[in-house]
């Protein structure tokens, strides 16, 4: 099982809901989805960094 | 659709207290639908597109987590806090309520201590159960968004 996969699944679901959700342009939703995609990505593997010395 | 139409813009004043009443009890069977097939409460609106998007993602991540081994969540006798998983999990609809006859079957949910003494399924030793936990409260948690969601253009409040 790739983690790192389901990580980036859960976040593009995520980041597809709430760009339908919360804009109605297409233009708006693709800044959204970005935006949060991007997120989510790169703040999990950023605090997965951050927390690595931590026992 | 049409009663929503009328009472949603707030033109029609003159027949307020009719299309009101007609109106909340639309209302709440459209939110009803809603929260029971994910989608279908803004396929009834005519939001086709979104209706789409939000049954593909819901389904998708409530499939992802049942076959990651994932456990719903089900009231737990000594565990105040459990409600609140399931009723986030509740929020899933009818996805959630196939999944406990699943689990369950039909006399085991309706069995002696209902609504105590369900099982959640998935498999706790499982690589990917806590993966799974999450990916069937998100979908939840969504669809319970897609309620409010449905509600908030059938008010007019939002298109």
């Amino acid at each position: 099982m790739d983690h790192f996969l389901l990580l980036v699944w859960h976040a593009l679901l995520v980041a597809v809901f709430f760009a339908f959700l919360w804009r109605s342009d297409p233009h708006g939703r693709k800044i959204l989805f970005v935006k949060t995609f991007l997120i989510m990505v790169v703040g999990a593997m950023a605090l997965g960094w951050l927390m690595f010395p931590i026992p | 659709m049409t009663a929503d139409k009328s009472r949603g813009g707030g033109g029609g004043s003159r027949s307020q207290p009719e299309s009101d009443g007609e109106g909340r009890s639309v209302r709440k069977g459209l939110l009803f639908l809603a929260w029971l097939i994910p989608g279908l409460g803004h396929w009834v609106l005519g939001k086709r597109v979104r209706s789409l998007v939000f049954a593909s993602v819901i389904v998708a991540s409530f499939v992802t987590g049942v076959l990651l081994d994932g456990e719903i969540a089900v009231p737990q006798q000594n565990s105040p806090l459990s409600w609140f998983f399931a009723i986030g999990c509740l929020g899933n609809g009818i996805l959630y309520l196939l999944r406990l006859v699943w689990v369950n079957g039909l006399d085991g949910l309706l069995g002696s201590a209902f609504p105590y003494g369900l099982h959640g399924g998935g498999d706790p030793v499982a690589a990917g159960f806590f993966y799974g936990k999450t990916f069937l409260y998100t979908a939840g948690l969504m669809n319970l968004l897609v309620v409010l969601d449905v509600h908030d253009i059938g008010i007019g409040e939002k298109s």
